[in-house]
């Protein structure tokens, strides 16, 4: 867990191996936050009536360069597990994200939801592979992936690859990915209220984050990335 | 108020308008009729400055001040208001912090202080009351997920905030049913000063019942074919465009 304050510690390509899983015990509830961490590779396990809640934030004002690589697998394998992972990030100038999750459900009647959002600016890059199995013992599982990327600059690039494996037949899963630019319909309407366009794009841009920053419990971490997110726009 | 002379404009290469003049002055409502495909809704794009839209040839005068070299935030800053044909959703922005955004940029470009939250309150209350502007409505992410006569009347609350001086009506009773239509229009009818105008661009007679227009224009290929008062209309729903051409 990291705080918005203390943001750059690690040097670039440590890896922070859990090469035995990290476990989230049965009742047990967790919420993590990684802000800005250069690499991340985090598996993680549930356990019966367990509920994880899982940010990663990509949000670097001065460091340009930046480059962040997060693996982030986690694996239900137990009963009635929630899992929810939330993503975003706000990349410009060089900056590159790189973010895999795996979610496998293992036994049935468990419940993930994913939601990522990016917004790439500038020469940034960024990926998203979401790897999400569900397996031929995980009846009744519910399953959801959402991944929105809005693109600033033509020369930013984003990739996106949602993977759905599905072995069991009565389960709910639904995933979705989409890349786009600011809506212009939008923008003109806002315009035509007397707001300039650079604030209605960050009033746009702010809206599109606050369905990740709003489910953080902190709430002056939430008000910390909003305020952070309008300095970098 | 408003001088419009000569008026061409493009979208796309095709020429839409083609020689438009009309002239409004301060108190007047007008009204624009014709049939579709005419330019109505083109001549708002133009006046607000929508971008997909060129204007090759005339010069539109407001306030003394030439419109046309004005981005679209200082035209609205000015006092240009439209209510939209389609209110656009903007997910995640509540319609309070949208207001809040839009009425303290007016004021700024007036050399004014940002409203006091207490101050902003007490306008949104009282702007709320004027025109049946529910209070759930304001709390919710603009125009998202509201029917075809909340779109509308937020559009009239939104210009009871702003106070301009020409507002705009672009087709603002389509999908609205008898009901809704009256709300909208008592709105607008309470909003009109000595010092205001508007510009009532419709397709059918019926919403001229309830804001009786000073002057009735026929807009026809790009261009005003035809002024006169509000008997004008009445004629066009009794006989169609057709006579136009008799």
């Amino acid at each position: 867990m990291r705080s918005l304050t203390n943001n750059h510690p690690t040097p670039h390509y440590t890896m922070l191996h859990h090469t035995t899983p990290y476990i989230i015990s049965a009742g047990e509830t967790r919420e993590l936050v990684f802000i800005n961490e250069p690499s991340t590779h985090w598996h993680i396990v549930q356990e019966e009536n367990s509920a994880l809640r899982v940010h990663i934030i990509y949000l670097s004002e001065h460091d340009t360069n930046a480059q962040w690589q997060s693996t982030l697998t986690i694996e239900q394998n137990a009963a009635n597990c929630r899992t929810e992972i939330y993503a975003m990030g706000l990349l410009h100038e060089s900056q590159q994200a790189h973010l895999l999750t795996r979610v496998y459900h293992n036994i049935g009647g468990g419940y993930s939801s994913q939601i990522l959002k990016f917004v790439l600016d500038d020469q940034a890059k960024g990926s998203f592979r979401g790897e999400l199995k569900i397996l031929p013992n995980a009846q009744q599982t519910e399953a959801y992936q959402t991944n929105r990327n809005i693109l600033l600059s033509r020369q930013a690039e984003m990739l996106t690859e949602p993977q759905l494996e599905i072995y069991a037949d009565d389960v709910k899963a639904s995933h979705g990915a989409t890349t786009g630019q600011l809506d212009e319909a939008a923008l003109f309407y806002m315009q035509q209220r007397c707001i300039d366009r650079d604030t209605a794009a960050k009033l746009l841009l702010c809206a599109f984050f606050d369905e990740v920053i709003k489910t953080l419990t902190d709430t002056q971490l939430q008000e910390e990335l909003v305020e952070k997110i309008n300095r970098i726009l | 108020m408003l001088e419009i002379k000569n008026l061409h404009a493009t979208i796309a290469g095709k020429e839409i308008l083609k020689g438009l003049n009309l002239t409004i002055h301060e108190g007047e409502v007008h009204a624009i009729m014709g049939p579709n495909g005419a330019g109505k809704s083109t001549l708002s794009n133009v006046l607000t400055g929508h971008p997909a839209y060129t204007v090759t040839e005339g010069e539109v005068i407001f306030r003394g001040k030439n419109l046309l070299d004005m981005a679209p935030e200082v035209r609205a800053r000015e006092g240009i208001f439209l209510s939209f044909q389609y209110p656009v959703e903007i997910p995640g922005v509540s319609v309070v912090n949208f207001m809040r955004t839009a009425v303290n940029e007016k004021r700024q470009h007036e050399g004014k202080e940002p409203l006091k939250a207490a101050e902003f309150l007490r306008l949104m209350r009282e702007k709320k009351a004027l025109v049946g502007m529910d209070n759930k409505l304001t709390n919710r992410s603009v125009n998202e997920g509201f029917s075809g006569g909340e779109k509308k009347r937020n559009e009239i609350f939104q210009m009871a905030m702003l106070e301009p001086c020409l507002s705009i009506l672009d087709e603002t009773d389509s999908g609205l049913d008898i009901d809704a239509l009256r709300i909208v229009a008592e709105g607008v009818n309470k909003l009109k000063t000595p010092h205001t105008a508007s510009i009532v661009i419709t397709h059918y007679q019926r919403l001229l019942d309830y804001i009786v227009p000073d002057f009735v224009h026929v807009l026809a290929d790009g261009k005003i074919v035809r002024t006169g008062g509000k008997e004008l209309a009445l004629e066009l729903e009794e006989k169609g465009y057709a006579f136009l051409n008799e």
